[in-house]
């Protein structure tokens, strides 16, 4: 296990490389740059602004820069926030989408995985059917919607939870609760796909005949060699929700960095986009790391890395 | 598909009914696209056919109510349906081709060249999708190659990393020991043995790709990579319609249905092929 | 059992929530604490640099110039108690209040506008807004040769010749404020109630740099002060008990940032804003909600027009555009935007000086399909495919829908509407505008030149391609005309020429402010330049609240 962190560890600087290199070149490579605006600044200002910033340098040059940044940690500056720099900004937003996306991997885990392992189990039957309708439910709605539907139910008509903003623990809830709808739902069928797989194995068969109780076979056998299909998507699943979804801090203003992955390539403000590309690859990094080590816990046959 | 699977699936009255639905939706997806051709209309309205009632409720005449232009909603989601279908099946298709082949091969072969794949994979996570799509529709122009290659670059993954995991688990098996004792290819092993033991998640990473295929395309379209107005899509429509939730919810809620129905058929479908496909199956209600 | 349990524990919380969330005895409001949604973070608030509006939202409540608009839009005394006009319009003598602090209880002086106007010609600051002050003696010179000295800064070895030019403006003393211009200008005054022309602490900024703005560095002279940023998230502001005019009777402003109008309309309808504007008000809710006491809607001087490019056939000919202004119904606009839009007929509003009725092109598609024929598109036959690109935005796509249908029914023309994302919009407008165009244009002071301006032929906004000397002429002599009358009448010679000779536009409508107070709100006005002075506005007045309550 210590060799695959190391491993990891050391592969990890070349794909964040790659990363940083292939995002560099695409966000030059797009038209529109971060002056351009609706009222036409004059050139000579937008001249000035890009020697300010060595845009105007030969790309060759800024790449080198850029890297050499990098290498000090410093991810840069925003083009349209002057006054902050991507650091300020990043170390501002991605605590509370740290706490929100946690909380809605617990959520959905918690809620998904038990639902789709009861509906695997009890195949076919009204528990099954029930199960299959809300998870449909949950990825076929949009998230604006199931949002705007949890703020006007909860927050206007009930009045039990608040309705937007970060205040609170209480703020948490509804944001949370969307945030999870659509993973729990995936979740919940992928675990629910692989207890049908192994359900009908016959070395479960073989165990069941044997008379262990069906609380015993479920727990130790068929969870553990199901889990695998949704620990594997529990490695991208996670950084994506710990880097933020735009869309519930959209609707719930909630000043996270989710924000930041639409907005800044929107707004062409470059080393904010590598900024948050970067966060989010090394937490992939570290989350499929964390997977792969999963593996040969939960199914010791599964070599990763010979 | 061949006789048994078809006998087999039939016996699943779920995978039917979801058939017959999704086979329902795809006659009047393509029987509209035809009467079009003729300058005909399944519907007695267009579906860019603007008129003065602004945002109605569901009547008679508007069996499900008319938008912010006038033009009828039930013709919009018929129209819809077609680029809604095909987009959603297409890229559920292609990440599911790619996302096998590559999954299987970095999980069959294992060692330096998984780890290499799968640090691929984490790079194609990492970069940016939203500037990834502008680039793409630049280069490929619009139209719906745009939206497919799109749609599909972001999509292979997921299926991609959920096959390598199968394949990890399931290559230590006895039956492939077996295979292999009796000297069967490696192409044969990894088609004829493993893949159809890997199915079950595989499929359901394919149902899941429709409903998301479908509802990203209208953030393409937001970016201008998708349709020119006045056509629409069921994703549009909802993008378009979700502000008037409790205004005219109308406009949100039918598209909303619609996209449900599809989704969920597809799912049913999706089971019953899995366990139609599955030799080991014994098709009763209950297990044991 | 577990199935018991799960039932124990959604009970549990449902109660833990109920008795936490009973709002019952929650107050609906704050004695003097206004809340309000700005929708998104400003990008900064150096007014130098910035030109966002909500930046000057909070510019404008933390700062005073020398001049202030008014809500009827006209500019009166601020900083300057007083100001002479000499040399015929050439040169304005400015008398500044001795009693105006900064917020550090330093005295406000001449100086500081000096320095302020100064770095906002000099290249390096990077403004938006230089052009403004390019009236002023030297200021034209001295911008671009500030921007040579950035270009030389990135040249090693290369070297800068002559001096820098001499500005025509100067602090004649501590009090007095002496400004002369090339040739008079009478919309100058104007200028200085905006934004960008505000005075500035020179130790401030050059002591704090690109961070001077945040709460503990800024200094301001206005009736309120910044005193909480929390980014991304919410502002606060705090009365200026040293405010020369006296404190205002809101003490505490808090600015959130909720960008999802349906999100912001929900807090507002639960107490938690007391005033909301177009940035929390969906289209949808308009509809709902506009006999509702609370809501008003008044137009601003943000006019949306159709653009040609008048290189591009069939646009090259006047004909064919002017069919075009006559075969659009402009009613259509406010039924299906829904937000209450003044249909327009001429380029200049209705408020303004030069305004004429006159100057509307006429709804009329029989005369319009006859000028198409005359043109040689008879009943659109022979048309080249006319392209619009837009934005994506629900109000763009509608709009430009719509345009999309009556083209069709009433003059046969068939234009094909293209979307893309905005900075690409941006860029190819830029560089080769559509066919046919739309876009919109908000005045930056209440003056007719800021919308005639536009389509000179030196105007670097003006994507028309369209360019006339008779029309630029006739700005010309209106911006130095003194007469007000001569001058109204001069610029709706050229608002003719614009919208009903030569037609490189189409007006189409003023956009709308739609607003909604709370009734323990006194005091929130209706200012066509979209600005809110919340120093004359008033949270809870103790005659009309009990207990927290507004009784009213």
């Amino acid at each position: 296990m210590l060799s695959l962190i190391c491993k990891r560890i050391l592969m990890a600087i070349p794909v964040l490389l790659i990363v940083a290199s292939i995002t560099f070149l695409l966000v030059r490579v797009v038209p529109g740059g971060p002056f351009d605006a609706d009222k036409n600044l004059p050139p000579e200002i937008v001249a000035n602004l890009n020697a300010k910033y060595h845009l105007d340098k030969p790309v060759a040059e800024q790449y080198v820069l850029y890297i050499a940044r990098l290498a000090r940690g410093d991810l840069g500056v925003s083009y349209k926030y002057v006054n902050r720099t991507v650091n300020d900004i990043l170390r501002d937003a991605f605590p509370v989408s740290l706490q929100l996306g946690s909380i809605s991997l617990i959520l959905a885990v918690l809620v998904g995985v038990p639902l789709g392992a009861v509906a695997g189990i009890s195949r076919g039957g009204k528990g099954d059917t029930l199960a299959m309708f809300l998870s449909t439910f949950g990825i076929s709605v949009p998230g604006f919607v199931i949002g705007a539907s949890l703020i006007f139910i909860f927050g206007i008509v009930l009045k039990v939870l608040p309705v937007a903003l970060w205040e609170s623990p209480w703020h948490m809830v509804l944001p949370a609760v969307t945030l999870a709808f659509s993973p729990a739902a995936y979740l919940a069928r992928l675990t629910r796909a692989s207890v049908l797989e192994i359900v009908d194995k016959d070395w479960v068969r073989t165990a069941r005949s044997k008379g262990l109780s069906q609380q015993n076979t479920v727990i130790k056998h068929i969870l553990r060699n199901s889990l695998v299909p949704v620990v594997t998507v529990l490695g991208p699943l996670t950084a994506i929700l710990i880097t933020g979804s735009f869309v519930v801090e959209y609707i719930y203003a909630i000043p996270g960095m989710g924000r930041f992955f639409i907005t800044a390539v929107n707004n062409r403000d470059y080393d904010l986009i590598l900024g948050t590309t970067l966060v989010f690859a090394v937490l992939l990094i570290i989350a499929n790391t964390m997977v792969d080590i999963s593996y040969q816990i939960l199914d010791p046959r599964m070599r990763v890395e010979d | 598909m061949d006789r048994s699977l078809q006998a087999r699936l039939k016996q699943i009255p779920t995978a039917v009914l979801a058939l017959t639905i999704i086979a329902f939706i795809c006659v009047i997806a393509l029987s509209s696209g035809l009467l079009e051709t003729m300058h005909m209309t399944l519907t007695p309205y267009a579906f860019d056919q603007t008129s003065d009632s602004y945002l109605a409720g569901p009547s008679m005449q508007h069996p499900m109510g008319t938008d912010e232009l006038g033009r009828d909603l039930l013709s919009r989601i018929i129209f819809g349906s077609r680029l809604s279908i095909s987009i959603g099946l297409t890229t559920a298709l292609i990440a599911f081709v790619i996302g096998t082949l590559y999954g299987a091969l970095a999980g069959y072969v294992g060692g330096k060249l998984d780890s290499l794949m799968m640090r691929g994979i984490d790079i194609a996570y990492s970069l940016p999708d939203l500037l990834v799509m502008i680039l793409i529709g630049l280069m490929v122009g619009r139209g719906t190659q745009g939206i497919l290659i799109s749609l599909g670059l972001v999509s292979w993954m997921g299926t991609a990393r959920l096959v390598r995991a199968q394949f990890l688990q399931l290559k230590n098996e006895e039956f492939v020991e077996a295979a292999r004792a009796q000297g069967q290819s490696h192409f044969k092993i990894v088609f004829k043995h493993l893949l159809p033991n890997a199915i079950g998640p595989i499929i359901v990473a394919l149902t899941f790709t429709v409903p998301s295929a479908i509802l990203s395309e209208s953030t393409l379209s937001f970016i201008g990579l998708g349709l020119s107005p006045p056509a629409c899509s069921w994703g549009t429509l909802a993008s378009d319609g979700w502000r008037s939730l409790r205004a005219h919810p109308h406009l949100i809620f039918f598209p909303s249905l619609f996209i449900f129905m599809t989704v969920l058929s597809f799912n049913f479908l999706g089971d019953g092929l899995r366990d139609a496909l599955d030799p080991r199956t014994r098709l009763s209600k209950r297990t044991l | 059992m577990s199935r018991h349990l799960f039932v124990t524990l959604v009970t549990a919380f449902m109660s833990a929530l109920l008795v936490s969330g009973c709002s019952s005895g929650k107050p609906k409001f704050e004695p003097g604490v206004l809340r309000v949604n700005l929708g998104t973070e400003p990008p900064g608030l150096d007014w130098h640099t910035a030109t966002d509006f909500t930046s000057f939202d909070v510019v404008s409540n933390v700062m005073i110039g020398l001049t202030a608009y008014t809500n009827d839009l006209k500019c009166a005394p601020s900083c300057a108690e007083s100001w002479d006009v000499l040399d015929g319009g050439k040169r304005y003598v400015f008398h500044i209040r001795k009693n105006i602090l900064w917020s550090d209880g330093k005295p406000l002086t001449a100086r500081d506008f000096e320095f302020a106007w100064r770095r906002l010609l000099t290249a390096a600051t990077a403004g938006q807004y230089p052009f403004f002050l390019y009236d002023i003696v030297g200021a034209k010179e001295f911008n671009a040769y500030t921007a040579d000295q950035v270009k030389a800064k990135s040249k090693p070895g290369s070297v800068l010749i002559g001096a820098a030019p001499e500005l025509g403006f100067k602090a004649v003393d501590d009090y007095t404020f002496e400004v002369k211009l090339n040739k008079p200008a009478a919309y100058f005054i104007y200028l200085t109630a905006f934004c960008p022309t505000f005075p500035m602490r020179q130790d401030v900024v050059e002591k704090w740099g690109d961070r001077w703005t945040e709460p503990e560095n800024i200094v301001t002279n206005g009736p309120y002060k910044l005193t909480h940023w929390q980014h991304e998230y919410k502002m606060e502001l705090a009365a200026n008990e040293k405010f020369y005019a006296g404190p205002p009777k809101v003490k505490t402003i808090k600015m959130f940032m909720v960008p999802e109008q349906s999100t912001a309309y929900a807090l507002y309808e639960n107490n938690e804003l007391d005033y909301i504007d177009n940035r929390s008000l969906a289209t949808p809710d308009i509809e709902r909600l506009k006999h509702s006491p609370e809501y008003s809607n008044f137009p601003l001087l943000r006019s949306n027009y159709l653009g040609f490019n008048c290189k591009k056939p069939p646009f090259t000919d006047a004909r064919v555009r002017r069919a075009v202004a006559m075969a659009i119904d402009k009613r259509i606009f406010p039924k299906i935007l829904g937000r209450n839009e003044r249909p327009a007929g001429s380029w200049i509003p209705e408020k303004l000086a030069g305004y004429s009725p006159a100057n509307t092109m006429p709804f009329d598609p029989p005369g319009a399909r006859k000028l198409l024929a005359e043109a040689g598109y008879p009943d659109g036959k022979g048309l080249p495919p006319i392209e619009v690109l837009y934005p994506n935005r629900d109000d763009v796509t509608l709009t430009v829908e719509a345009v999309q249908d009556e083209l069709k029914r009433n003059l046969n023309m068939p234009i094909h509407l293209e979307n893309t994302e905005w900075k690409v919009y941006l860029a190819r407008v830029k560089k080769d505008p559509p066919t046919l165009f739309r876009s919109n244009w908000g005045a930056d002071y209440p003056d007719p030149e800021t919308f005639m301006n536009l389509f000179t032929s030196y105007n670097g906004n003006n994507n028309t391609k369209w360019s006339d000397p008779k029309y630029d002429a006739i700005i010309a002599a209106a911006e130095g005309e003194q007469d007000p009358t001569k001058r109204a009448v001069l610029y709706s010679q050229a608002d003719h020429l614009l919208c009903i000779e030569q037609a490189p536009i189409v007006p189409a409508f003023m956009a709308t402010q739609n607003i909604m107070v709370k009734p323990w709100v006194k005091g929130i006005a209706k200012n066509p330049l979209d600005l809110q002075f919340f120093r004359d506005v008033s949270v809870g007045e103790p005659s009309n609240v009990i207990n927290g309550e507004d009784v009213h």
